[in-house]
């Protein structure tokens, strides 16, 4: 049971990275009213997605997403997951690169994005070579400070809301699901990380709504907290539109500033796990992949690791940042929807095939 | 029944006698014995008589009370009839090979070896070299029985036996040690500890196969931990704590000559909780650990906070706050960073010389170290008034922590976050705070986390 929930934890602090990362700005710019209409799409496009993944996967108790994809032979495997190790990577590089800026606009002015990269790229790292072991019993304590941190700057910016910002109400038409920034929406979502838990002790599908549910409260609550504050004008303009929302309050009893820093606090957390998981996940994969004889997880965690600093390292600005966001995001859509889909259809043709054997 | 003057077993004349009559079987056994002990100045060979037959007391008489003993082996000779009853009636270790006496004899054990063959192993009258129970001298219990564990093995477990009389107690003794042989015992509730836990520790105690002098020196047996602060056991000299432990499905390990009870695993809680809290009501007892906890995050955050905040974010702090703190640091020519380490360093440090000085000169070190040297060095303005505060709140919040080792990790794990802190500000403190508890969960004894706040019984997967 603790386990469980540790997995739920984990994955609704990935959700919230990717939450605070670019999901409020690019809500912003796909719809002028009923943002909420957005953050729901995604959320139920996304259910699905999970549902089938789980249908999948459930057919397999024993085993992870990767060993089923082994199963369908080495070749298959590596044509499938080779491509998404390499993406993930992107991925952890740019998610890391982005929030190394917002931390240094936050906290450390003066340093050097380059120190605050070093840094997080360290930790993480750490992580992951640590084992999931140890990011799922870590997550309880980052789930929880974290969560305390972002209810505090939630609620304590309520006195500047203004609900009429939000209206109208509802969406004005359903165009931004022909927009391309709707698919990089889809790509910020880390679902993929259900499989790499034997499903015999992962979450059931029902629990998993749960903790999904918790995350669509959350991505609603970052899209309209800072549009209660500024409205769609104002915030459509900001390129970290929960640290300017947070950064517009001013509590007087208290000792610090600006409530920005438990923002920023949070984003490290969230971070940390995020980027963690998902190197632990390339080294799984590629531990799995390859039978070398040195092939150890922790080998192909340092080097996916090393590859992103170097990756992330080489962006020179916040558009590009921006721009390959973007790009690894739409190419994480192509990875959550074609992984699910053939582990279902993997299931459907060795249940018929068994079926099959049976009636022989 | 005849016993010669103790004299030295090389002029032992009962000792000439038989070797005149040639009874060369037995004397190979003396000689055996003698010889192996040669050095020993404290081994005796006593000769006595009894129904015409004669026959030898061996042991050391710095492990054995001779004359008390002597008077048993005296008193018993009057009900039995021959030298074989005599042995009989002594003891039930009869006619052991000449390996199994030495053992006896270095056990502090009196040998017996009469003219006609037999030997007897006799549990003799013992010195006493041992403490008895006394008060517990690294944990002061407040509400609750003032009783401690002592250097002898036996003692306590008997003083668990005492207050947990169930069979289900079980106990597994080992014999460890390449020089002497080290006595380890294991005790744990049959179940309650998980069936795997015990089974792998039981393995590796039988893997020893160094000598085990110090508790450390067993720590790296359970289990690999490189310069890692902390143990795989957790040190108590309370029985009702380790009792507590056996509860709550955990294996209590002896060794001897250690006054100890050491706790396997050792788990965060441990530096929380004490048995003994208990006896409070919930509510007090609620609060006693939530202000342990706090003194464990003020250890690891505050002098990591004062450098943050004074030389690489001051801006996040309310503007008069900001300036008092400016104020109070005007004119101290050294900075933040510098002037912090002094002091936490200095702090550590008369903490540690503190502990080993006789109990006469310990007031003076602390006067002349906290309270003169304190107020020269803001009276210098060398360190700044508002350090000394934070200094002084550190130290005392380390000391709410449970336990002596508890207390010195915490207190070395606030290095690491003070140097991240010094360098990226209030970054550098969040994430030196994330790296220990990263590092802290990966901790695992035996697959168990050290994380884990409760240890789940025998039907528990993990």
């Amino acid at each position: 049971m603790t386990q469980r929930l540790q997995i739920g934890f984990v994955f609704i602090i990935m959700h919230m990275g990717f939450g605070y990362l670019m999901y409020p700005r690019l809500t912003y710019s796909l719809t002028n009213t009923g943002h909420w209409g957005v953050v729901l799409t995604y959320g139920l496009l996304q259910l699905i997605l999970i549902t089938i993944y789980k249908k999948g996967l459930n057919y397999f108790p024993k085993e992870d997403m990767v060993d089923i994809f082994l199963k369908m032979g080495r070749w298959v495997a590596f044509i499938f997951l080779f491509p998404y190790a390499i993406n993930l990577t992107a991925l952890a590089a740019m998610d890391l690169r982005a929030h190394a800026e917002t931390i240094t606009s936050i906290f450390l002015i003066r340093t050097p994005y380059l120190a605050v990269l070093i840094l997080l790229f360290f930790i993480s790292t750490y992580t992951a070579i640590k084992g999931l072991g140890t990011i799922l019993r870590t997550s309880i304590i980052f789930f929880i400070t974290i969560n305390l941190l972002v209810i505090f700057v939630i609620a304590s910016s309520t006195v500047n809301f203004d609900l009429r910002n939000a209206l109208p109400a509802w969406p004005s038409s359903l165009d931004f699901l022909w927009n391309i920034k709707f698919f990089y929406l889809m790509g910020f979502s880390a679902i993929l990380f259900i499989g790499f838990i034997p499903s015999e002790t992962n979450l059931k599908l029902s629990q998993l709504f749960a903790a999904w549910a918790y995350v669509l409260l959350f991505f609603l609550s970052g899209v309209y907290f800072p549009l209660f504050i500024f409205g769609q004008e104002t915030v459509s303009t900001f390129l970290f539109p929960i640290k300017e929302a947070a950064d517009s309050v001013d509590i007087g009893w208290f000792v610090f500033n600006r409530q920005t820093i438990f923002f920023g606090i949070s984003i490290i957390g969230f971070n940390l796990i995020l980027t963690a998981v998902q190197f632990w996940m390339v080294g799984k994969i590629m531990q799995k992949l390859v039978h070398w004889k040195r092939s150890k997880a922790s080998y192909w965690t340092s080097a996916s690791s090393l590859l992103a600093f170097i990756f992330a390292a080489c962006v020179p600005n916040r558009i590009w940042i921006e721009k390959l966001i973007y790009l690894s995001g739409g190419t994480n859509v192509y990875f959550i929807v074609t992984l699910p889909l053939t582990i279902l259809l993997y299931s459907v043709l060795v249940e018929k095939r068994t079926a099959g054997y049976e009636k022989k | 029944m005849i016993i010669n003057p103790y004299t030295n077993p090389n002029v032992c004349q009962k000792y000439k006698e038989i070797l005149l009559r040639g009874q060369i079987e037995i004397i190979n056994l003396v000689q055996e014995m003698k010889s192996a002990f040669s050095d020993q100045d404290d081994f005796f060979v006593q000769d006595a008589q009894f129904d015409g037959t004669a026959f030898f007391l061996i042991g050391f008489n710095t492990l054995i009370d001779f004359a008390k003993s002597n008077l048993y082996v005296r008193q018993m000779t009057q009900r039995s009839a021959s030298v074989h009853e005599l042995f009989l009636n002594l003891s039930d270790q009869l006619d052991k090979d000449a390996a199994q006496l030495k053992k006896a004899v270095l056990d502090g054990k009196l040998v017996l070896i009469s003219e006609s063959g037999n030997n007897a192993i006799v549990e003799p009258v013992p010195q006493s070299l041992r403490r008895s129970v006394e008060e517990p001298r690294n944990e002061s219990p407040i509400q609750g029985p003032l009783d401690a564990f002592g250097e002898d093995i036996e003692l306590n477990i008997g003083l668990i036996r005492k207050r947990l009389g169930t069979e289900r107690l079980c106990l597994c003794s080992y014999q460890v040690g390449e020089l002497a042989k080290q006595r380890i015992s294991m005790l744990y509730i049959r179940g309650k500890a998980q069936t795997a836990l015990i089974e792998k520790v039981d393995q590796r105690l039988k893997q020893i196969e160094s000598d085990i002098e110090t508790i450390d020196d067993l720590n790296k047996h359970l289990g690999k931990r490189i310069l890692s602060p902390v143990s795989h056991l957790f040190a108590t000299e309370v029985p009702v704590q380790a009792i507590h432990s056996l509860k709550k499905n955990r294996i209590v390990l002896f060794l001897e000559n250690q006054p100890f009870a050491l706790v396997f695993p050792h788990l965060i809680s441990d530096m929380l909780h004490t048995a003994n809290d208990r006896n409070l009501p919930i509510g007090l007892s609620l609060m006693i650990r939530a202000l342990r906890g706090l003194g464990v995050f003020a250890t690891l955050v505050l002098p990591a906070l004062y450098v943050a905040l004074t030389s690489v974010n001051p801006e996040i702090l309310k503007t008069d706050l900001a300036l008092f703190i400016a104020d109070s640091r005007e004119g101290i020519p050294l900075t933040p960073v510098l002037e912090t380490l002094i002091m936490t360093i200095l702090v550590d440090l008369i903490t540690e010389a503190i502990v080993r000085l006789p109990k006469s000169v310990g007031p003076t070190v602390t006067m002349v170290g906290g309270v003169v040297l304190g107020t020269a060095m803001v009276e210098a303005k060398l360190v700044s008034n508002l350090l000394v505060i934070v200094i002084t709140f550190m130290l005392i919040a380390s000391s709410a922590v449970v336990g002596v080792q508890n207390a010195l990790y915490i207190r070395s794990l606030k290095y690491p976050v003070f140097v991240l802190a010094s360098v990226y500000g209030i970054v550098g403190l969040i994430v030196g705070l994330a790296l220990i508890s990263i590092y802290l969960a990966s901790l695992t004894s035996c697959d168990i986390p050290y994380m884990t706040f409760r240890m789940k019984g025998k039907e528990g997967i993990k």
